[in-house]
Parts: structure tokens; sequence; C-alpha cells
């Protein structure tokens, strides 16, 4: 089967893999390398030349690789919980781990730690890291959604101030600008304020290409890509977002998938219900969407990460501190806080002509119950699974699997 | 003052000389530690503090009837989800709701935006009331805010002796219904707190808040007397605090400096700052015993427990740990407690 994946998706997993061994090298030289959490201003760690890895990415290989019991257990043994809060904690757990056991060499050890403070957990987490030895831990404030509009997708591009309100803007353009003193202190390099416009430019550039992307996508019979392929050819390059490599990877994607649809080509060999999915997906069990298209016809058109990409990041006009902080101040309550989340989830379902949603409902998303509502309000059968994705202890007890397709058989009509 | 209009809040980051400033009476809903929880409030929260979730059980069964508004506090997970949740069914049954949002880390940006916040809140709550603070209205609200924290004070005088002079869970009887009154009501509340008792040992409770006194009354029972905590409905209850000035502006920038000053509970604290607070507290206290109490759904103050216990090591006070899931019952947890406490075992 992997003859038909996606040359975008192996080739951003084989660049990521490649790029993090030269991450390692360059730590290991005595480079000061930051860990920073998913909904940290990035863009400030490349405009400063200083390599960063993601929280979320690196804690999507710990399971992946199956290392995510032990790295729970080193939690443990610490008398830290590891019942609350595992994906955004298994990052901190793995770092412990003999260098055998370690996902790809393991993670050179960060100087640097930020992350906003969302959750009652996360700041924790990250001033824990900030405890080790060698790395040092900066928190920005998360503020909440107020106010939050329905149909933002049109107008946050460029009028984002609005869309999120000016004071809160303000407060988190404020703290990256401390930020960048703090990084400017320790590292010893200055920011550049027309390199970070460059790589706001193009981090906007790779946003455009994943809304014709998307666009294209929701407007293609039958599926020609498969949702697990477009999550790497997405998520990787968004950890590179602000380098000229992640805009050509995007616009590649973009191609790739105008050939398919060209070419007729279809994921299913016949497309009988499409499919969307909501939340986080399963990393550890990618094979699972595939067994839903030999069974059912059942196509996952859709997933957050290509969605999100395409709508919700770019940000036009502005100095490009307040710009960034304009991305960041309310990125994922986009995904999360109704009506914003539900209003878009409800867009998106109706521009793919989804027959049907699975909705993972993991234990730090608000909100998801108006999601459903808003989609059944729409006549769009919705099946929600309560679990969280880095642990594969919870998800085994929502017997996933089983219960999607008892779901599929019960609520979605094959289409005609 | 007669036609006061009641202000319902969640959670422990309003003023209450800006609502009663405003011509409002603040209420604390606390909800509780045992109880059913409505199936539909379940799931519009999702997994979260059980204590939360009926707050809204309670809501949507009415208990928002006598509100002119419900202010709530940007101070967990949950009471942000709660909001949320509001938000969406506001011009349903419920009165409008209105979130205070208080940053947590220190800078003049988050001073300015924490006096925003209180000034947008007290624009909330006089469209409510049609009342206007002024001079008078916020140097009066000053000066009864003043009188509730020096009763307040004197009850924590009072339990800090030994052997202490008031209960633990009169204390926080008392705490509970200062926060859900007036400030003559909350003096009374205060002053009234002054139960005889006998001598015991002397206990320090972190963890998670308490709704209600069950637990302290459980834990008291077994022989020990809770002289001191950190939590939002005990020591850490952010009441009694008001700015002597008559201009807004002043009274805003001068509770945005109390704010950043004050110690914060499990849910917005870092680790070290609480196991610093839990071990000034507890040493300030004597403690001689100290309790964490977990709640299963309040995830925060479980991170916090290695480093809570290594600070009262120092102190050498044993803190012993326990998880309270839905459905336990408080009476057997205390009892756990009682034995570990007598045979030294410090987990
Ligand atoms: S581009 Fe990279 S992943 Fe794709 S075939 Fe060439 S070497 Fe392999
Ligand atoms: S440019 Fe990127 S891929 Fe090339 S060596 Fe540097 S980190 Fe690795």
């Amino acid at each position: 089967m992997s003859d038909d994946r996606l040359h975008s998706a192996v080739r951003a997993t084989g660049y990521q893999r490649e790029w993090f061994q030269h991450v390692r090298a360059r730590g290991a030289a005595g480079e000061q390398i930051a860990l920073v959490n998913a909904d940290a201003p990035h863009e400030i760690f490349r405009a400063m030349g200083i390599p960063y890895v993601v929280n979320q990415w690196w804690a999507s290989v710990i399971a992946a690789k199956r290392a995510a019991p032990a790295s729970l257990a080193r939690l443990r043994a610490l008398g830290l919980p590891d019942t609350n809060r595992q994906y955004d904690a298994l990052a901190l757990g793995a770092q412990d781990l003999p260098t055998e056991d370690a996902p790809w060499g393991g993670l050179p050890t960060p100087a640097f730690a930020v992350a906003e403070r969302s959750g009652d957990v996360t700041a924790k987490i990250f001033e824990l890291w900030g405890r080790r030895a060698e790395t040092d831990t900066f928190l920005l404030s998360r503020t909440a959604a107020v106010p939050a509009l329905e149909g933002w997708w049109d107008r946050v591009p460029h009028d984002w101030e609005s869309v999120f309100g000016a004071a809160r803007v303000d407060l988190l353009a404020a703290e990256i600008r401390e930020l960048i003193t703090w990084l400017e202190e320790r590292t010893g390099r200055s920011l550049d304020l027309d390199v970070l416009a460059e790589v706001m430019d193009l981090a906007n550039r790779q946003a455009e290409w994943n809304r014709r992307t998307r666009d294209m996508l929701a407007a293609a019979r039958p599926a020609p890509v498969a949702v697990t392929d477009s999550i790497p050819s997405v998520m990787i390059p968004q950890w590179h977002r602000g380098t000229a490599w992640a805009v050509e990877a995007a616009e590649r994607l973009h191609d790739e998938v105008a050939a398919r649809i060209e070419a007729g080509s279809s994921v299913a060999p016949r497309e009988r219900r499409r499919l969307m999915w909501i939340g986080r997906g399963l990393w550890s069990n990618l094979e699972m969407y595939r067994s839903f298209q030999e069974e059912f016809g059942a196509v996952f058109v859709w997933s957050m990460y290509l969605a999100i990409a395409a709508d919700g990041y770019a940000r036009y006009g502005g100095d490009p501190i307040r710009a960034l902080a304009g991305r960041f101040v309310g990125l994922t309550d986009l995904l999360y806080v109704p009506p914003m989340s539900s209003s878009w989830y409800a867009k998106e379902a109706v521009a793919h002509g989804v027959d049907g949603v699975v909705h993972l409902v993991a234990d730090d998303t608000p909100g998801s119950a108006f999601i459903s509502a808003a989609l059944e309000e729409r006549g769009i059968p919705v099946l929600e699974i309560r679990a969280n994705n880095a642990d594969s202890r919870s998800t085994d007890e929502a017997r996933v699997q089983e219960r999607i397709a008892e779901f599929i058989r019960a609520r979605v009509p094959e289409r005609v | 003052m007669s036609a006061d209009v009641v202000v319902g809040v969640v959670g422990n980051d309003v003023p209450r000389q800006l609502l009663l400033a405003a011509g409002a009476v603040p209420r604390r809903l606390m909800g509780s530690w045992s109880g059913s929880i409505d199936e539909t409030a379940a799931e519009m929260l999702g997994a979260t503090d059980p204590v939360v979730a009926r707050i809204l059980t309670d809501l949507l069964a009415g208990a928002a009837d006598d509100l002119g508004a419900i202010v709530i506090c940007n101070d967990s997970q949950a009471h942000l989800r709660l909001f949320y949740v509001l938000r969406m069914l506001s011009g349903t049954t419920l009165p409008p709701v209105h979130l205070v949002d208080l940053p947590r880390r220190d800078s003049a940006a988050a001073r300015a935006f924490t006096a925003e916040q209180f000034r947008a809140t007290v624009d909330v709550v006089s469209t409510i009331t049609g009342r206007r603070p002024d001079a008078a209205s916020l140097l009066a609200a000053a000066e009864s805010e003043a009188r509730v924290g020096g009763a307040a004070a004197l009850m924590r005088d009072r339990r800090r002796q030994s052997p202490a002079a008031v209960s633990g869970t009169t204390a926080l009887a008392a705490n509970l219904r200062a926060m859900a009154s007036s400030p003559d009501d909350a003096v009374a509340a205060f002053d009234s707190a002054v139960a005889e008792q006998p001598v015991a040992r002397r206990l320090f409770m972190t963890g998670s808040t308490h709704p209600d006194a069950s637990f302290y009354d459980a834990i008291e029972r077994e022989g020990f007397t809770i002289v001191a905590e950190d939590h939002d409905s005990g020591d850490l209850a952010w009441i009694g605090v008001g700015v002597t000035s008559g201009d807004l502006e002043v009274v805003c920038a001068e509770l945005a400096d109390h704010h950043f000053a004050r110690d914060l509970a499990s849910p917005v604290a870092l680790i070290a700052d609480r196991a610093r607070s839990a071990r000034d507290r507890a040493g300030a206290a004597q403690a001689e015993v100290a309790v964490a109490l977990l709640r299963a759904g309040d995830d925060a103050p479980a991170w916090d427990a290695a480093s809570v216990r290594d600070a009262l090591a120092d102190m050498g006070i044993p803190l012993l740990v326990r998880t309270v899931d839905v459905g336990d019952d408080s009476a057997a947890i205390a009892r756990s407690i009682a034995v570990d406490a007598a045979e030294g075992v410090a987990a």
C-alpha cells in the first residue's frame, strides 16, 4: 500500500528525520536548542536562528516509538502524576530514558523551554523543565477567548486585532518582546525585525498554499488523498514554518494533490462514505484509517491539521511582533472554543460534503459538545469518543476501531 | 442599599470592592464535594472538575434565578470551560455572564491588562445595577471590605493560637458564608467563628479547593484541627481587600498590584510557589501534619504534591496525600488519614 503514499508525506517524513539528527548534532556541538510548545511563537526562534523542537511533535514521536509507557513511568518515579496531561508531559518523562530506549537517539538537552500557560498544568510541566540543570523556562500568558466570533475565518487574516481583541494582542506582544530580550541575553544574538518580517511572510505564503490545497480537496470527489498522508504533509512543514523549505513543501503538496485530482485518483476503490475526523490524530494507529476504507468504502476526507493550516495561521499587516501575537493569541481557541470552533467545523463539514464525523474528545479539549451539536443540527451524524491520544492505555479502553465501525454501520448510510 | 443586585461569582479573582461599589452584592458559587451531576452539564463541560460540573448542574436547575449576572474567573480550566458553556447558553434562562481573565505572570503589560479586566467588570455590573461607582461608593466599599478583612484576620489568628480557638470546619464555613454575603454579614460570619476546641493535632490542608466543609468536618472528627490551608475557600480567599480611593482608575490599578502579590491556588500557580507558600503557611500555623486532598478531575494539585512534600519535610511536617474520586466517602478517607498520621506514615 505504501506505493500510493503521497510523495510529499514521504519526503516530509524523511526531511524531518534528517533535520532532527542535524539538531542533535548541533546540540552535541554545544549549541543552544529550544523546546517549545505548539502554541508558542516559534517564529522568534526561527528569526534568531535558534533550533527548536516542538513539544507535541516530539511527544508524537515518543508515542509512535512506543516509548510512552516508559516515559510516563519516569514521571511516576518522580512523584508526578501520569494520569493527566500525558501528552504535554511525555517529553519531560522521556528525557531521562536511557539513550538506547530514547526515540531517534533522544532530544538534545534544551537550553530553553517555552510555552503558553494554557490549562492548569502546562505551566507546571514547563516549570519542571526549568528545574533541569541546563534548561531555563519562559512562560507566556494565555488569555481567554473573549470575544469569540462565528465566521472568523474570513476576517482573521487581516482583521485579527478585532477578531481577538486589541487588549489580548497587546499583552502577548509585550510578553513576546520580553521573550526576545530574554533570549538575546542568553544567546548573545539579537533579533533582526526584518528577518522576523521575512519569516512572517514565508509563513503566510505557506498558509496560502495550504488554503488552496484545502479548497481543492473540499471540492474533489472522490477523495484523492488519505488523511494519514495529508497529516505529515502538512504538520511537518508546520514545524518548519517560516522557512523556504516549508513554503516549497506546502506548494509541492498542492501540486501533488492537483495532479491526483487531475488523474482521477481515489483513496478507496469505490468511495461510498465521506468522513471527517475531529480532534487530534491517533498517531499510534494510523493503519486504522485504512481499514475503514477497505471495509466500508469510508474515507476520512478531512483533518483539522490541513484545515487549520489553511484558515488559522495567515496574519497580514501590523508590525511583525504584533502580527505574531495576533497569530498565537487565539489559535487554539479557534479549534476548541465555541462558537468559534463549532461554527468552523460545521462550515468545513459542509464544504467537504461529509456524511459522518468521528469526534475524538481529549480530556483537555473544551466545548466539544457544542461542536457535535452544531454538526448534528446540520444533519451530520457524530460519534464522540473520549480518549487521550498519547496514551495507548486509554485509547485501547475506548475500543476506538470497533466503535467507529459500529457507528458507520448504524448511522452513516452508503452514498448511492 | 435594599435594592442591591446579587451577582454570582465563580472563582477567586473578583475584588469584592468593585462589585459593592457598583451596587451589587457578590455571592460566591462554590458547588459541592458530593451530589448529583446533571447529564447535560457533564456533556457540555467534558471531563472536568466535578465540583464545577455541580455548579453548572445547580445553575441549570434554577440556582441563578435571583442573580443579576454571573462573573466567572479564568482561574482554572474548569472555570474557564464553565464560562464558555454559559456564554453559549446565554439568552436562555440564565443571566448575563462575564469573564474576569487575570494574567499570572507579572509585568507592566499584565498589570495594565488586569486593571482593564477590572474596569470591564465594573462596566458590566453597573449596566445591570444601573449604578456607576462614584467616589463615595468606592470609599464606602473599601471601608466595608477592610472591616471584612479585619474580621477575617482575627479569625485566622484564633486558628493559629495554641491550642486553636476555632476549628477548621468552623473557619471554612465562616469563609464560605462570608464569600456569599454582604460585608456586614461577612463580618458577622467571621466574628461568630469562635467555637471552643478540644486539644487536637494541628493539620495543614493543601491540594484542591474545598467547596464545602464536609471533608474538614470528617477529618476533624478524627482528632485533628485544621489550622491553616492554601486553597481558595480558606486562607487564600480573596476577600476583605479594598483600596482606599474614590478614583476608579486608582482602585483598579492598585487592585491589580494586589493581585500580583497574593498566593495563588494550584491551577494558576507554579509548583515552586505552591511549595514555598505551603511551607510558610504550615510553619506559621505550627502544623504537625499536612494533608493534600487531590480531587479527581482537578488536575493541578497532583503536580505540586511531590515538591510540597519536600518543602514541608524541611519543616519536619509529614504530608499525607489522598485522591478523592467521585463517590468516595469522606469519613473513610479521614479514617485512613488518622491511621497513617498515627503510624507516622507519610506518603
Ligand atoms: S524526495 Fe526524499 S523521500 Fe522522496 S524519494 Fe527522494 S529521497 Fe526519498
Ligand atoms: S538545512 Fe535543515 S536539513 Fe539541511 S542540514 Fe540543516 S537542519 Fe538538516
